[in-house]
């Protein structure tokens, strides 16, 4: 994907974000853009809840139809079991990433403890932290978006 | 009593221990794999818990997983349900070790009864009538050879890590001895892990019958009647009921006797199935014992009145049982049918979208499902989708039921096994309680040709 395109992607999940908007759609000769915030998975109801639970988190997902061009847009990386998510190495110690920070391939992004084992999520390729999905010390399940991540040579 | 209960299950299973939990007061945790993300039982949990991708060796066998679902929910016990980890000793064995209750059996007992062939032996010690067969393994093709003589042919080679209908391989001659119990061992590895086998005397035709008994901690054990599970394909049960209509009171007698003994010998505890074949002479041989609550739980249920699952969850809670052996009395006759999404003619499993799926009811009439429209049938797991269980006054009764409520169950979307099902409920035969295990293989041949 050219550079300004992803720029231009990048501004309009700003607009997105900011307008607080479901859908923004952009088309023109040569390409167009759909980028949609849609719940990836149903509501987990986590411990202590009583009510029917509202989901917390809310990705973004970005659609891109460009002929004859490789699709792609954020990444999200996902928790590989279930457990507690924790954000740095021990409760006195900074988070291993913030957002908007640069990681490689193999970069420890956080840890899920899954009965007293602590497990190091890395990340699989090189990209830019767009944001963090949960809270350090809460209980994640199997699948559960924790990171978005825009792929690519960190700047 | 327990606060929260984490059930390791998915489907009508999920939903069955689920209610019990409910009317106990029962907090309950529900997991799932991402394939049942939609699935009906999530939704009657307090709690819900994704623990891997469709694969059930990822998700619902993933011990891992499903024990860190139990500790970020805070449950303190876990029911397994059947299938999947409900007689996995070494599940059992780490619930045990992190003070997880397991509901269930020890992790010993499972070991000790998972061991078909130990088994086997534990029960010939203690005179048990067992099949007749080997004294435990065979070890080589000459003792083989030597046993299968004494037994008389045709015989039967099963792997001792087996159970439920897998892992068997029937030998009408000496000659054809050696290939099956190559074949079976090559088997039992692959699928168990573990080549051992035994063998014992195959009867042609008998019926299927099998005891539901309960065990408290205090070394109460009650049974509750016996279920006739003769209607079988391939081993994989179709049609079952209770009481047997080839057991009288005085074998019911005898058989449950027979039963709770074998389950003393190894001061069993929870629910468990003991399996008999009867011959056509009354006489009975003890098969397997099965450490698991059974698919077939509510034939027993709908005789007894009993509630087996809040038994199962009382017991392993530490209360004594309240039921004392006088008072179980089998009420009128219930008859079940397992409803799978299989095409009636050739068992081909029928996955995808279901579109419609309307219940029978009306007096008698139980169906455990968790299915419903618009639903999925997935491909990755078992493909029964619904149990209907009806009760009547006589037998007569709940046939008629039975096949009444069949009419009235509508399933659009995918092929199921109720035609098939109708028809064995109309069969002469059946309708006389004349079957016997090779009754619906030979069904199903008559139908093709």
């Amino acid at each position: 994907m050219k550079s300004d395109q992803r720029k231009e992607i990048q501004e309009l999940v700003e607009i997105l974000a900011a307008q607080n908007l479901t859908e923004i759609e952009v088309e023109r000769k040569d390409l167009r853009i759909r980028i949609r915030r849609e719940s990836l998975s149903p509501p987990v109801s986590l411990p202590g809840a009583l009510t029917p639970p509202v989901p917390s988190r809310d990705p973004i997902q970005v659609a891109i139809e460009v002929p004859e061009i490789d699709q792609s847009g954020f990444l999200t990386v996902t928790s590989p079991i279930v457990g507690t998510f924790y954000r740095s190495p021990s409760p006195d110690s900074d988070p291993y990433v913030e957002e908007g920070d640069g990681v490689h391939k193999g970069q420890v992004l956080c840890i899920v403890e899954a009965m007293k084992l602590m497990n190091e999520i890395e990340c699989e390729f090189d990209g830019k932290v767009v944001k963090i999905l949960v809270d350090t010390a809460s209980s994640v399940e199997y699948g559960q978006p924790l990171f978005l991540i825009d792929p690519g040579t960190p700047a | 009593m327990f606060k929260k209960i984490l059930i390791a299950n998915r489907g009508e299973i999920a939903l069955r221990i689920i209610r019990a939990c409910r009317e106990l007061g029962i907090q309950t945790v529900a997991v799932y794999s991402e394939a049942d993300v939609r699935s009906g039982y999530i939704r009657h949990a307090d709690e819900h818990v994704c623990i891997g991708p469709p694969d059930s060796t990822q998700s619902y066998r993933n011990i891992p997983n499903v024990l860190s679902a139990a500790e970020i929910t805070g449950a303190d016990a876990i029911h397994p349900g059947y299938g999947f980890l409900a007689e996995n000793a070494h599940f059992a064995e780490v619930c045990e070790s992190i003070g997880m209750t397991f509901i269930g059996p020890t992790s010993d007992q499972i070991a000790l009864l998972g061991d078909k062939s130990k088994a086997r032996e534990t029960m010939l010690q203690h005179g048990i009538p067992v099949m007749p067969g080997s004294d435990g393994e065979i070890t080589n093709l000459d003792q083989a050879t030597g046993i299968a003589k004494k037994l008389g042919y045709p015989v039967i080679v099963k792997a001792s890590a087996g159970g439920g209908g897998r892992g068997m391989r029937v030998v009408g001659r000496e000659e054809e001895l050696g290939k099956a119990i190559l074949a079976a061992q090559v088997e039992a590895r692959t699928t168990f892990g573990h080549d051992g086998v035994y063998l014992e005397k195959y009867f042609v035709d008998p019926r299927h019958v099998e005891v539901q008994v309960l065990a408290d901690q205090q070394g109460q054990i009650i049974h509750l009647g016996e279920r006739d599970c003769s209607v079988q394909r391939r081993y994989q049960k179709l049609v079952e009921e209770s009481p047997s209509p080839a057991v009288d009171d005085s074998l019911r007698t005898e058989m449950g006797k027979v039963a709770v003994k074998a389950l003393k010998v190894v001061k069993y505890r929870n629910a468990g199935t003991v399996e008999f074949l009867l011959d056509q002479r009354r006489k009975f041989y003890l098969m397997e014992v099965n450490t698991r609550i059974q698919v077939e739980h509510p034939v027993t249920e709908m005789v007894t009145g009993i509630d087996l699952i809040k038994e199962q969850i009382r017991v392993s809670a530490g209360l004594p049982l309240k039921i004392r052996q006088k008072d179980i009395g089998l009420t009128g006759h219930s008859i079940e049918c397992r409803i799978n999404a299989e095409c009636p003619d050739t068992f081909k499993p029928s996955p995808g979208a279901v579109t419609k799926f309307q219940l029978p009811g009306g007096p008698g009439v139980r169906v455990d499902t968790d299915m419903e429209a618009p639903g999925h049938v997935h491909p990755h797991y078992d493909s029964m989708i619904a149990k209907l269980i009806c009760h009547g006054q006589d037998r007569e009764e709940a046939l008629a039921r039975a096949h009444r409520a069949l009419g009235e169950f509508i399933v659009e979307g995918v092929k199921t096994t109720i035609p098939l099902l109708r028809v064995i409920l109309s069969d002469p035969d059946f309708q006389k309680g004349r079957v016997t295990t090779g009754f619906l293989d030979r069904f199903v041949a008559g139908r093709v040709s």
